[in-house]
């Protein structure tokens, strides 16, 4: 079975007297263990698919399953208990934490509240989450703004991973990272989820990154689905006119070539 | 070719919570009169220190010793008018409560000498030639009311309203999607040419500068690695930081990630 299965998910926004579905009718599922990408213009509807997802937003129609039970129906307690198992990482750390809240308080918030480790415990599993991620344990007294962009990143997947999710929803989530650093995160990340067996929502407008990443792609145009399959086989040869347009706009990197235009 | 602006031995300081950051470090660097540079680094490596000394927009707390030269210009270069800067977000450039219209006419009209009517005209053109879908209607419009790349389209008009030598870009598309950028980047290349601009072209991102650019400018930590024709770069580059770099772009035909992780659901 799979552990996220959308069906037919539509939500509307009202503009002036006009009504716009920016996410209509759509479908899709992820297995355990599995990247799925979602990739688009902007306004394609990518970004509202992950809110919904995560209950951010609710939609005006359709279903949502989340490891076998109806997500959409999940409240308060039953909904706060299940999120432990959806967690999330944005493009930007510094605007998802309190800039001056160090390291370890952001790592010790997910792991009190879901209960997951006695306060005489959390500062071994904070070190411990750290050093998963890449880090050192000395970085927990840091404040947030003090490191750098990359360590930063480690520190939201660290969160995110504390509450043993098996799904993450990465919406941009190295986007803005140096491309030095961009190539260590996706490392971590697939080592992440070798290990832990955790499934990947990856939004993405980079169709490089997704080819390298996901293990199928959904590609969406106005709300819709437009196409979608396995990622290299997408990318490689798209067949709906916004895969063609989006893999034509992709920067491309001649190395071999000495012919520069 | 003759040169526009020759840059020597430049450092810039910045004055940070007390300490000193260097933001460059004696750089030279000539820009020849026409021709497409880009200035590609990581974040800290001084390339928009470099945008800002060049324009002339430097913050007053930054100190500034070297020189930058100007050969290709009979006098010292005023902002707006011999140089274009078009920033990476349009919404922060552009004025919220003045229509697109406006904010061109008004670099026309300061620059040129031009009455209104005559700036709203050249407006007009000018969003015409940034190839906005209804020029009539965005020379009304106010910021809000476009899309992002419009937008966008509506600070390049400004940028080159008074006929600007040298154009400067400074990650102008980077908080753009894929396919607005490419077009951005059409339209630059297709601007630049038509009016024998130089370009200035700051970015992240070496693939999307090697499509544009003749010559790449590699920066590092306020450092000059490497320059050369971006055939040179892109095909052989001398520095290991370049090659790292280009290394490090993630390509649709690089190897997935997932096959060497041996990942397959």
């Amino acid at each position: 079975m799979s552990l996220l299965a959308v069906s037919n998910l539509t939500k509307r926004y009202r503009r002036g007297d006009k009504t716009i579905a920016a996410v209509d009718d759509v479908s899709f599922h992820i297995d355990p263990g599995e990247t799925l990408a979602l990739a688009g213009p902007s306004g394609s509807g990518k970004s509202t698919i992950a809110r919904l997802v995560l209950r951010l937003i609710e939609p005006d129609a359709g279903r949502i399953d989340f490891e076998g039970d109806d997500f959409l129906a999940l409240r308060s307690a039953a909904l706060r208990a299940r999120r432990a198992s959806l967690q999330m990482v944005f493009q930007d750390p510094l605007a998802a934490f309190n800039p001056r809240a160090t390291v370890a308080r952001v790592l010790d918030d997910p792991l009190r509240i879901h209960g997951i480790a006695s306060r005489t415990e959390r500062p071994r599993r904070i070190a411990a989450l750290l050093e998963r991620v890449g880090l050192t344990a000395d970085l927990a007294p840091r404040a947030i703004h003090e490191i750098s962009g990359g360590q930063r990143q480690r520190v939201a997947i660290a969160r995110a991973v504390a509450t043993k999710p098996s799904l993450i929803v990465l919406d941009e989530a190295v986007s803005a990272l140096d491309v030095s650093v961009r190539g260590q995160i996706l490392d971590l990340l697939l080592d992440l989820q070798r290990q832990e067996r955790i499934a990947y929502l990856f939004i993405s407008h980079d169709l490089g990154v997704i080819r390298a990443i996901a293990h199928r792609v959904v590609l969406l145009d106005a709300g819709r689905i437009a196409e979608s399959g396995d990622a290299c086989a997408v990318i490689d040869a798209p067949q709906s006119a916004i895969g063609k347009a989006l893999v034509a706009a992709a920067p491309r990197l001649n190395r071999t070539t000495q012919d520069a235009s | 070719m003759t040169a526009l602006a020759t840059i020597r031995d430049l450092t810039v300081t910045y004055r940070r919570d007390g300490g000193e950051v260097t933001a460059l470090k004696g750089i030279n660097l000539g820009i020849a009169s026409g021709e497409r540079l880009a200035i590609i680094g990581e974040s800290g490596s001084g390339k928009s220190t470099l945008a800002l000394a060049i324009a002339g927009l430097l913050p007053a707390s930054s100190a500034v010793s070297g020189r930058i030269e100007w050969p290709g210009l009979a006098h010292a270069p005023l902002g707006g008018r011999d140089i274009g800067f078009v920033f990476q977000d349009p919404s922060a450039s552009l004025d919220p409560v003045m229509t697109a219209g406006k904010q061109i006419a008004e670099v026309a009209r300061t620059h040129l000498g031009l009455t209104w009517a005559q700036a709203f005209a050249k407006a007009k053109h000018l969003l015409e030639r940034v190839r906005l879908p209804d020029p009539d209607s965005a020379l009304r419009a106010f910021p809000h009311q476009l899309s992002g790349g419009q937008k966008q389209r509506v600070a390049i008009a400004a940028a080159i309203a008074a006929g600007p030598k040298l154009l400067i870009a400074d990650e102008a598309t980077s908080a753009l999607d894929t396919i607005v950028q490419a077009e951005i980047v059409a339209l630059i290349r297709r601007l630049v040419t038509e009016d024998g601009m130089t370009l200035l072209f700051i970015s992240h991102d070496i693939a999307l500068a090697a499509e544009l650019a003749e010559r790449i400018a590699v920066f590092r930590h306020g450092q000059l690695v490497e320059l050369g024709t971006t055939a040179q770069i892109v095909g052989a580059p001398t520095q290991p930081y370049t090659r790292a770099l280009l290394d490090a772009h993630i390509g649709l035909d690089a190897e997935p990630l997932l096959n060497r992780a041996g990942l397959h659901a």
